[in-house]
């Protein structure tokens, strides 16, 4: 009887659980503004209109929600009204590649649809939307499927007008959103920077519906000329799924570039096919927020390097994708940049002496008992070529400019459909070890990058993007020393032995009795 | 005299020095969670070796219980099968220890770092010299005094926050900001109980006030992103953003008076 009891107790709790969690969703709207008052304001602002204390310092800036635009949602393309579920899942799983976080390591499930029901209100959301994103019949991804949506995405420059032939986001125009803000659309290769999730049914969502408050613009809208058909739009999606899986991604256990040795001439141009058996090292790039003058709205994320030695000099290829060409005085440069424009660049940063020990300097620019060698390389402008510089630095205050040329320092770089690729080739010795680094193979040499972008937020001087220290080594060749030298360990230790047990046994002859 | 079975000194001293190695290895790689260098605890074994060694032949007897077994292994006729077991397996393992140690490494360095170093008696910011021993929160009293003003200077201390550390501390104060995964070592977490939680707020203000480049040698002041905020912050915004933290976090400053 009891045991019946308790488990007509125990289905009763689970039942009203049951209902308390259904009946639970359609948010409470004070709880929802308590929590938004804690945690959201600082961005998103009192009122909802994006005018917390972060307004200015990141990019895309925090949303407006008066403004009624939600990014990601998969109601109809003409409806304005997210589903509820659309804005419960950007809360939960934040937005990547902005400051947008997800939420839900920090709060309940309740909370989260409390503050659905808040934020919706400040657009005065009320009714559910009538119209749905029509996925029709989902076309599964294949060969033929990517051809399709790769002729589709270039047919009239139809996503490539924004998007670049290779998906980087290359534009051949300036983009604003809804805050008359600057936005580079998005770099479609870099699938850890889609806000929405590089799902091909996300994708579907977004090129149906487009991102509202961006102009990335709806295609399933009858009235545009690109509209494309819901078959189409899959074929697209299949594509841009596939344009998403690069070898160009940060591996955080690898931290260390490898650079083989080569026999003969080191490839010391950019576009030098040998550049594409060497293994690629892949870092984020992170903005200067440290010293000085700050940058805080970056556009450049990773840098991919590669490196390759002979007996005389090392040669280093660093990648990165930048949507624009920034060449001061091009007309077309000036066009899609920020004013004013600056060149692009790239640079190197290595310890002038290898450290023995843990102590390195200090990453930003060398401290005072350990300065740094810098190499750095610019764009050029309309009426100047290209130039790579030398500097040695001991702190951001303290930098003595060195002739590259002297050092044997050059460099070459090229840029293609939204990436540039630049080549720095130095001696591997020089005639100045008290200023230059001296390369020796086997050893760990930090080394650091900084990368500009001269067409975002006019980047120049300490306002660039950065990594911190990482490893480069000089993969030493593969030789027969150390199987040599064991096979002598192994005849020494035997020979000694068996000397040793040979004049043991002597010995015991010799005494007889002892 | 009764005689009592016991280990071999030969034995004995193995089990000694293999304990330790492990010893080392079982705090370091597991309970610490950081693999140990390879050239320190070679050294460290060294010191134990040569200290083990130095017990073990302390008298002229202890020597000889030493000695004595290798002696045998060597000269006794009736170990024959056995000494030649281990004549072969000794040159071979000096052998692979020799190629395995020429073979040139392509792992990274390990770095080890104190996250929680001494703080410096004194400091100098701001152009002062502060005491930290002595060195309090001026807003803190509000807690109690003036709750509506310490409102106030919390909500004044979360905008220095989203200006200037949400970027890597991240905006749940979990170490997770947007540029956190770029960067050696990681910004540190402050809803975990292992950080601002164990320590006061004066050790936070001298942390924020001069950053990674404060940082004394054993904390790798180097590699530290940590800004120093001296130069950015005033000296009040920096007592505000450490309400900040607490009050975010829920955690509560380790004071004098809890102890
Ligand atoms: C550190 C700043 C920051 C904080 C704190 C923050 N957000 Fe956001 N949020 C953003 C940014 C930036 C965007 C816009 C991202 C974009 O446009 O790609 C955004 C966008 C959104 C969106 C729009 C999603 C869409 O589909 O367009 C919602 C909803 C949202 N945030 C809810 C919240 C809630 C709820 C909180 C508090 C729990 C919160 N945010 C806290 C920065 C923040
Ligand atoms: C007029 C310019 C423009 C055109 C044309 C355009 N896009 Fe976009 N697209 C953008 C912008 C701008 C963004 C970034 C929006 C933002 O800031 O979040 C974007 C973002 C995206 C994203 C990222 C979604 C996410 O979750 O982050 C995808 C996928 C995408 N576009 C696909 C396409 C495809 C496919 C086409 C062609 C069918 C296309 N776009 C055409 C401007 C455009
Ligand atoms: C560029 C990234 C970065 C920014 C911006 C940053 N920090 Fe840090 N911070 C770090 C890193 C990395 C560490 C860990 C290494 C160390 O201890 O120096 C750290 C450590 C700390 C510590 C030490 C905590 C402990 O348990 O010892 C405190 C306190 C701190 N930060 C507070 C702040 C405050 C407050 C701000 C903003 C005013 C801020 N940080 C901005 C990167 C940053």
């Amino acid at each position: 009887m009891r045991q019946i009891n308790l488990f007509k107790l125990v289905l009763f709790v689970a039942l009203l659980l049951v209902v308390g969690i259904t009946f639970a969703k359609p948010g409470d709207l004070d709880r929802g503004k308590e929590i938004y008052d804690k945690r959201c304001t600082w961005c998103h602002g009192d009122e909802g209109d994006g005018l917390g204390a972060a307004e200015g310092y990141v990019n895309p800036p925090p949303r407006d929600f008066t403004s009624g635009n939600y990014k990601i949602k998969s109601s109809g393309f003409d409806e304005m009204v997210p589903n509820d579920d659309d804005v419960y899942r950007m809360i939960r799983d934040g937005m990547p590649g902005t400051s947008m976080p997800g939420w839900s390591s920090l709060l309940s499930e309740q909370d989260m649809w409390d503050l659905v029901a808040y934020v919706k209100m400040f657009a005065e959301f009320e009714e559910a939307p009538e119209q749905q994103v029509d996925y029709g019949t989902p076309v599964a991804s294949s060969a033929e499927s990517i051809a399709k949506g790769k002729e589709l995405f270039e047919d009239g420059d139809r996503c490539v007008e924004c998007h670049g032939k290779t998906g980087k986001g290359d534009a051949i125009k300036g983009l604003k959103g809804d805050a008359s803000e600057r936005t580079w659309p998005r770099n479609l290769t870099k699938p850890w920077t889609y806000v929405g999730s590089h799902d091909p049914k996300d994708i579907f969502a977004r090129i149906s519906i487009g991102i509202p408050g961006t102009e990335m613009p709806s295609f399933a809208d009858p009235k545009s000329k690109k509209m494309l058909s819901i078959e189409e739009r899959w074929h697209v999606a299949n594509y841009v799924v596939s344009l998403a899986k690069t070898q160009r991604v940060v591996d955080a256990e690898n931290t260390v570039i490898q650079a083989d040795i080569l026999e003969g001439d080191l490839p010391d141009s950019p576009d030098d096919e040998r550049w594409e058996q060497m293994m690629p090292t892949t870092f984020f790039l992170v903005p200067q927020i440290i010293g000085k003058e700050r940058l805080f709205r970056p556009s450049n994320d990773t840098i991919t390097v590669r490196a390759v030695y002979n007996d005389k000099a090392i040669a280093m290829l660093m990648e990165w994708d930048d949507r624009t060409k920034s060449i001061p005085g091009d007309e077309r440069a000036e066009k899609i940049a920020d004013k004013p424009i600056q060149e692009d660049g790239v640079a190197v940063q290595l310890p002038i002496e290898i450290p023995d020990k843990m102590v390195k300097p200090y990453f930003g620019m060398g401290d005072a008992t350990h300065p740094v060698n810098i190499w750095h390389w610019k764009s050029g402008t309309k009426d100047m070529a290209e130039t790579v510089a030398m500097a040695n630095s001991r702190g951001f205050e303290d930098i003595e400019a060195r002739d590259a040329t002297e050092s044997g320092l050059q460099a070459k770089g090229s840029y293609h459909d939204g990436t540039w690729r630049v080549v720095m080739v130095r001696p591997l010795t020089t005639a100045d070890p008290e200023n230059d680094l001296q390369f020796i193979e086997g050893r760990f040499i930090p080394i650091a990058f900084a990368a500009w972008d001269g067409s975002n937020n006019s980047e120049k001087g300490s306002r660039h993007t950065m990594t911190t220290w990482y490893w480069l080594q000089l993969k030493p060749a593969t030789s027969a020393m150390p199987i040599i030298m064991a096979l002598l360990i192994v005849g020494l230790f035997a020979g000694i032995l068996f000397w040793w047990a040979r004049s043991a046994a002597a010995n015991k002859a010799v005494g007889g009795d002892s | 005299m009764i005689k009592k079975r016991r280990i071999p000194r030969l034995l004995q001293l193995v089990l000694i020095v293999a304990g330790v190695y492990f010893g080392f290895i079982l705090t370091f790689d597991v309970i610490l969670g950081q693999l140990i260098p390879k050239s320190l605890l070679t050294m460290y074994m060294f010191f134990v070796i040569t200290g083990v060694l130095m017990v073990f032949t302390f008298t002229e007897e202890s020597t000889r219980e030493l000695i004595d077994p290798i002696k045998a292994l060597v000269e006794d006729p009736s170990k024959k099968v056995l000494r030649n077991i281990v004549f072969v397996i000794v040159p071979l393992l000096a052998g692979i220890y020799t190629y395995s140690s020429l073979l040139p490494s392509f792992e990274a360095p390990v770095e080890l770092r104190t996250i929680h170093p001494a703080p410096p008696s004194k400091m100098k910011a701001y152009g002062k010299r502060f005491d930290l021993a002595t060195l309090e929160n001026p807003y803190r009293k509000y807690e109690k005094e003036d709750p509506d003003k310490f409102r106030e200077l919390v909500r004044e201390g979360g905008d220095v926050y989203i200006k200037g550390c949400q970027y890597c501390h991240g905006d749940k104060l979990d170490g997770k900001g947007p540029y956190a995964a770029g960067l050696n070592p990681t910004p540190l977490n402050f809803q975990d109980v292992g950080t601002i939680a164990q320590l006061q707020e004066s050790y936070i203000f001298w942390r924020i006030a001069t950053g990674g480049p404060g940082l004394p040698a054993e904390a790798a002041p180097w590699i530290s992103s940590m800004p120093i905020w001296e130069d950015f912050l005033s000296e009040d915004e920096t007592w505000k953003v450490i309400l900040f933290l607490y009050d975010y976090t829920g955690h509560q400053p380790r004071s004098w008076e809890h102890e």
